[in-house]
């Protein structure tokens, strides 16, 4: 016989349930209502539980997610499969960095990749690099190109010393920048302390923070250099070596650097003396020319490689017409150069052709044109407001007499004003048949 | 009665033992070819002049495994070609800029010349293992874009293989419209000309860098300084350059054209190049160990042995500098892909075989490729397994620092199948 007395200490749940008491013929109180009750509790607890797990953010289809809503961390990045948008990134966490299994990432249809302070892709970054990542769970777990992980991943201690962090869910990119590229994004420099040198290689102590202003809480990192490190100095290329023959380093010993504004790029290798995390200096840029000059050639780079690819966007709307004929809406993609946007202009021709959320084009070997859908450019609009990462904020409307396949609201597609290049692009960039066409193919994983 | 031309086909069973023959003496035949191709052996260096030469573009990069693709060049379209994976053999030289480097360093996208051999044993071939004749099949009209030689002895770009050949770039012509165009220019002996060598046309464009001295100059500059033109065609007189080349998509229908990435202008620039990829690849084998193969080993009491062995060829010479008689050292068993595999996440250094040089020895006769002609005895004290004759070590003079790997470059629980990415980048949908 349950009685309430028995019940120690009732929770809200028992005292809530002791209304639905109800005593049988033989006075004993009738259980059944009790434990419908609690199973519904129990019903709707999980629901509830469930209803958290949903809760997380994920990016929607349509629509560009919010980068205050992304998670944020910095790594290595060591694998790239430039072809499927997608990596791996050894993850900072708070242990030792160089027991941390390279984490697998891919880019958002709409992600940015920045080296050197101007718009990249994947293969442009060398391996080593530092990257920061702004990212988010995979918007739909059942397509995610790269492992999904629970969504708890991120807080989950990794053990062997490697510590919380370094599998986060949130493997789906919106921002991949290097070192020089976030400093420049959020007005940050490189303050130089000190520099401790001996053939050529060494150590510098150096703070991050704003370009403007002093920033008392800055915290000193040191950071290794060697004898590759290069520095950049207006058009010129130096190596340590002529710094020290310049008499700016010492050939020996430490020397102050009187907080010298710089911004660097950033790399790890194997540290010696037990130290868990700690990077290296692969590049100084000394002065704003140098600066300059290395974003003016990465946007050079990535002007060819846009030209030849054409320029990702999504699809916002579609008034169908007769016989085939349709109005597109399209966002173009962001983060690009401005004067590949000025190429979209009222009334020049252009085509389009639906991507993979990879950005492979679909329509096989002949190339990218020979499928897809012609016609002209009626409208170029700027939208209103700040564009969100991701959109470059410009929209437009596109006519043809015949639409394809994939050309529907939400899917992702690339758009090729006429007056860039007819090019067809190499083998792992284009998919044929199949998904599963795959360069290089599982068979890189054989069994023994 | 049948004719005798017919008996031939109207026996059965004389017809059966007849194509039975045939078939086993092309079963034989082929065994026989099969027996015949050359594969490099454990221990031995291959010749180079038995290697198959190709060049391509690398397209993909597993650094950690010594493997990547390349585009094979034929004279079929070039973007047809599907990327062929290829892995560096043990002794493998990787090269960029005119000196030693790691598949790490190449960027994705680089021409490379490749010479390469059939795998030394196909059951343990880190690439999927071709047929040995696939070099003679076309695919999509390229003859040989994919080769049973897919093991690679040197791993060359266009810089580092006209340094080692004593070539140079003659630039002919070039043809400008905004800071992009064309280049026709010969590859030719760098003493003495050859009026021999075939014009080749090359696109650049304005991310082009042009490497002047310590300058870093783009095709603006040249415009700037009146040395191109702004637009139109420009005779450049025969100028002796290297040229950094790539791969990028042509319009205008051409089969394959390759594109000017760096312009080398002057011998300066060059070293200049030259200098940085050897600090680098200093660095990374002073924290990755030296390899080497084992040509002997004399075994004492109580796990104590004498170790010879090759160290393997291709570095900056300071770094063999650092092998003196005397120096004590460690050595590690290591896999083919030259992965550690002894210490797992504790280094290194844990579990290797500690000891000392007691000679280091210059080898007589010519060095092969893959060699440095160079052989150490070493003497521990407590040898590890995986030291056997023809297996393949990593050795570090102490006075090389002791660091740990990361974790890709390590195979921590014994197993090969640790992999980074894991085959799960290759979901079924």
């Amino acid at each position: 016989m349950i009685t309430p007395t028995l019940h120690s200490s009732p929770g809200p749940a028992t005292e809530a349930g002791k209304r639905f008491w109800i005593k049988n013929k033989d006075g004993f109180p009738n259980l059944l209502p009790q434990i419908f009750y609690q199973l519904c509790l129990g019903l709707s607890l999980l629901t509830t539980v469930a209803i958290a797990e949903d809760a997380p953010f994920r990016p929607e289809a349509g629509k560009f997610p919010p980068l205050e809503k992304a998670h944020t961390y910095r790594g290595e990045l060591i694998f790239v499969d430039h072809a499927n948008r997608r990596g791996s990134i050894r993850v900072q966490g708070s242990g030792m960095f160089f027991r941390n299994d390279p984490h697998p990432f891919a880019m958002l249809p709409y992600g940015i990749v920045r080296y050197h302070g101007a718009p990249a892709d994947l293969r442009d970054i060398p391996l080593g690099t530092v990257m920061h990542v702004h990212a988010f769970l995979p918007p739909d777990p059942k397509t995610s190109s790269v492992p999904v992980l629970p969504i708890d991943s991120g807080k989950q201690d990794a053990n062997h010393n490697r510590g919380a962090g370094i599998f986060p869910a949130e493997n789906h990119v919106l921002l991949l920048e290097d070192e020089p590229s976030h400093c420049q994004r959020l007005g940050l420099t490189w303050k130089l302390k000190e520099v401790q040198i001996k053939s050529h290689a060494g150590m510098i102590i150096a703070t991050r923070q704003p370009k403007k202003g002093d920033d008392a809480k800055a915290t000193e990192e040191p950071m290794t250099f060697d004898a590759a490190t290069r520095i950049w100095r207006g058009r010129e290329c130096l190596s340590v070596e002529e710094l020290i023959a310049e008499g700016a380093w010492p050939a020996e010993g430490k020397k102050g650097l009187n907080g010298q504004s710089v911004l660097l790029g950033i790399t790890w290798k194997p540290t010696a003396d037990g130290i868990f995390t700690r990077f290296h200096i692969s590049d100084i840029w000394l002065n704003e020319t140098a600066t300059q000059r290395a974003a003016l050639n990465q946007t050079e780079t990535h002007k060819a490689f846009i030209r030849s690819r054409w320029m990702a966007a999504w699809i916002d709307a579609v008034e169908y017409g007769k016989f085939g004929r349709a109005t597109i809406t399209a966002t173009l993609f962001g983060g690009m150069d401005p004067s590949l946007y000025a190429d979209f202009t009222k009334g020049s021709p252009a085509l389009m052709n639906p991507v993979a959320d990879t950005l492979k084009h679909t329509h096989g070997a002949y190339g990218p044109a020979h499928m897809a859908s012609k016609g002209p450019i009626q409208d170029v609009i700027k939208l209103p407001g700040e564009a969100p990462l991701g959109s470059s904020g410009i929209q437009i409307r596109f006519e043809t007499d015949l639409i394809i396949e994939g050309i529907r609201p939400t899917r992702i597609v690339r758009v090729r004003p006429a007056s860039w290049p007819q090019a067809q692009v190499p083998r792992e960039e284009y998919l044929s048949d199949s998904l599963e066409e795959r360069f290089p193919s599982p068979t890189i994983f054989p069994k023994y | 009665m049948s004719h005798p031309t017919l008996q031939h086909s109207t026996n059965p069973s004389l017809r059966w033992i007849t194509v039975l023959c045939l078939g086993l003496l092309l079963f034989a035949a082929s065994a026989r070819a099969e027996e015949n191709v050359f594969r490099p052996e454990a221990g031995r260096f291959p010749p180079l002049e038995k290697a198959h030469a190709y060049r391509g573009e690398l397209v993909f990069v597993d650094h950690a495994n010594r493997r990547g693709s390349l585009r094979i060049e034929s004279k079929g379209i070039f973007r047809f070609t599907s990327p062929s994976p290829f892995a560096m053999l043990p002794y493998g030289i990787v090269r960029h800029h005119g000196a030693p480097a790691d598949l790490r360093d190449i960027p994705l996208g680089a021409l490379l010349h490749v010479r390469a051999y059939l795998p030394p044993d196909p059951k343990t071939s880190a690439v999927p293992v071709l047929p040995v004749n696939n070099r003679t099949k076309t695919n999509h009209g390229g003859l040989g874009t994919a080769p049973a030689e897919n093991h690679a002895l040197l791993l060359e770009d266009e810089p580092s293989h006209c340094l080692r050949e004593g070539l140079t770039w003659k630039l002919q012509e070039v043809e400008i419209k905004n800071h992009e165009g064309t280049i026709t220019a010969t590859r030719e002996p760098k003493q003495g000309g050859n009026s021999k060598a075939s014009e080749e046309t090359l696109t650049f464009d304005a991310a082009t860098c042009v490497w002047r001295g310590r300058e870093h100059l783009r095709i603006e500059h040249l415009i700037t300084e009146g040395i191109w033109p702004a637009e139109g065609k420009k005779a450049l007189n025969g100028q002796s350059v290297l040229l950094g080349l790539t791969w990028k998509p042509t319009p205008g229908g051409v089969f394959t054209r390759f594109h000017v990435s760096d312009i080398w202008l002057d011998d300066e620039a060059m070293q200049n190049a030259a200098h940085h990829q050897i600090e680098t690849h200093k660095a990374f084998v002073r924290t990755r160990w030296l390899p080497a193969w084992i040509d002997a080993v004399e075994y004492g009491k109580f796990g104590r042995a004498t170790i010879t062995a090759t160290l393997f060829g291709g570095m900056d010479a300071s770094l063999y500098a650092d092998f003196k008689p005397g120096t004590a050292a460690l050595m590690n068993g290591v896999e083919n892909t030259l992965k550690h595999t002894e210490g797992g996440t504790a280094g290194p250094t844990q579990m290797a075989a500690r000891g000392k040089l007691l000679d280091v020895i210059k080898t007589p006769g010519n060095v092969p490729l893959g060699s440095s002609g160079i052989q150490i005895r070493f003497e521990t004290d407590l040898i590890t397994e995986g030291m056997r004759p023809t297996r393949i070590v990593k050795i570090r003079p102490t006075s090389w620092p002791d660091l740990h790997l990361p974790r890709e470059e390590y195979i921590g629980q014994g197993s090969i199948d640790e992999r980074f990415p894991t085959p799960d980048i290759f979901p079924n949908y």
